[in-house]
């Protein structure tokens, strides 16, 4: 019986110690470590924000204020959703900037990784690029269906 | 973080180590008890503690010790003609991934030990063998508890449970099934991922077609939550003489620790040389030379 009590033990203490071994989504974000998969973070965290890294918000030249948006493509909040998601780019026939449930084929996801075939230059321009971690966040909010959240 | 999580692992070692400290202090006295000790008879059906990548249910004595090394050769089989892969020695002139590993009873029934891979990758495992297979029982269980952690430990965690379960056919081989949960397989962040577990049900058999042969397989399916790649499967022939397994296999992946295992093979098209070394640092008891009878 002492034997049975004394590997219980021993194997507990190793499921305590190896218990919720998750990765940190914030490790993965970099200069953004609040983003999350959301509207509402990319949307504060990326749209909106001039990174520590230096990377240029996106709203610096896709707004409307003042100005033609860049692109047509007008990121402001409140603006964002309805000029992203089932939108076709006007720069690429064909190209839908957020297709819901599909960051493969969603045109801003091409634009952010630089992939060949996309018309003009890589996002940002002139500026600090998206890191890894950061587009993987947009892929996944593009995954769960792009939702208005 | 990381450095805390190394910590934790040093002290789970020493508290580990601790009882048997304890108890390796008493065992001078009762060291000649070890003689008897039946874990240290040959069982011919089951003579390994694993089979390709899972675990038997085979104890590691008391005290004793076992050591293993695993090759798992990058070129695939089925790539170019006959001609090709004869010209690459079948795989052996390609990179391996390499496991080295060393198991130690530390009770009767419990083992604990570690295994690396080449790809930085440690994994640190304890089995307790509950039941075996005998007059009373009509299996042998064990239950298993691992975590393995990429860049020496460093980086990301994947702590596994499961049981092993195992039935001697005499005289024919050993079966087994072994439901396993991996936390943590898939090493993105939660938010990022639909499932950051698997649950596993490895089956496998061993196979004695000749006194000292053995044909093995085992095949790991994932059937729930992540299961990115294909499901992991070998198959193996293997030699026994005295302490030594050597093992021939053929595999679909490269995985040979669990949270590596749950991430799947590569390809059901792509097959992998590999092998695997395995060396008991005891001899057994001379009773132990005639088979332990096994209802």
């Amino acid at each position: 019986m002492r034997r049975h009590v004394i590997a219980g033990s021993m194997l507990l203490a190793l499921c305590a110690v190896s218990a919720a071994c998750d990765e940190k989504l914030s490790d993965l974000t970099g200069p953004t470590p609040n983003l999350q998969p959301t509207l509402s973070s990319i949307q504060r965290e990326i749209f909106d924000t001039t990174d520590a890294s230096g990377r240029q918000a996106c709203t610096n030249c896709h707004t409307a204020a003042g100005r033609n948006p860049s692109g047509l493509m007008d990121l402001r909040p409140g603006a964002s959703y309805a000029s992203l998601v089932g939108v076709t780019s006007p720069a690429k026939a064909g190209a839908i900037r957020v297709v819901p449930g599909d960051p493969a084929n969603s045109y801003i996801i091409h634009k952010l990784e630089g992939r060949a075939g996309i018309v003009g230059t890589r996002m940002p321009r002139g500026s600090v690029l998206l890191t890894e971690g950061q587009i993987l966040v947009i892929k996944r909010w593009i995954e769960l269906g792009a939702r208005n959240d | 973080m990381s450095h805390r999580r190394l910590l934790f692992a040093i002290a789970l070692a020493v508290a580990t180590c601790w009882p048997l400290h304890a108890a390796a202090q008493g065992a001078i006295t009762v060291a000649p008890q070890l003689e008897g000790d039946p874990d240290l008879d040959f069982v011919p059906l089951q003579p390994d503690f694993m089979l390709i990548t899972l675990p038997t249910t085979l104890r590691v004595p008391r005290f004793k010790g076992a050591f293993r090394v695993t090759h798992r050769f990058g070129r695939p089989l089925g790539a170019g003609d006959f001609g090709d892969l004869a010209e690459d020695l079948f795989g052996l002139d390609s990179g391996a991934q390499i496991g080295l590993e060393y198991r130690f009873g530390l009770m009767r029934g419990l083992q604990a030990g570690i295994h690396r891979t080449s790809n930085k990758t440690i994994e640190f495992f304890s089995q307790y063998n509950v039941l075996q297979q005998n007059g009373t029982s009509p299996i042998g269980l064990g239950v298993l508890a691992s975590v393995d952690g990429t860049n020496n430990f460093r980086d990301s965690y994947s702590p596994a449970l499961g049981a092993v379960v195992s039935r001697t056919i005499a005289p024919v081989g050993t079966v087994y099934l072994q439901p396993i949960w991996v936390n943590n397989s898939n090493l993105q962040p939660s938010e990022l991922v639909d499932d950051n577990d698997a649950f596993l049900l490895g089956v496998g058999a061993r196979i004695r077609v000749r006194p000292t042969v053995y044909l093995v397989g085992e095949i790991i399916p994932r059937i729930a939550g992540d299961d990115p790649g294909v499901n992991q499967a070998a198959f193996a022939i293997e030699k026994r003489t005295g302490g030594h397994v050597f093992q021939i296999n053929f595999s679909n992946g490269f995985g040979t620790t669990m949270g590596q295992i749950a991430r799947g093979g590569t390809s059901n098209d792509d097959w992998y040389l590999g092998f695997n070394i395995s060396r008991k640092f005891f001899r057994g008891n001379p009773s132990g030379l005639s088979p332990r009878p096994i209802p």
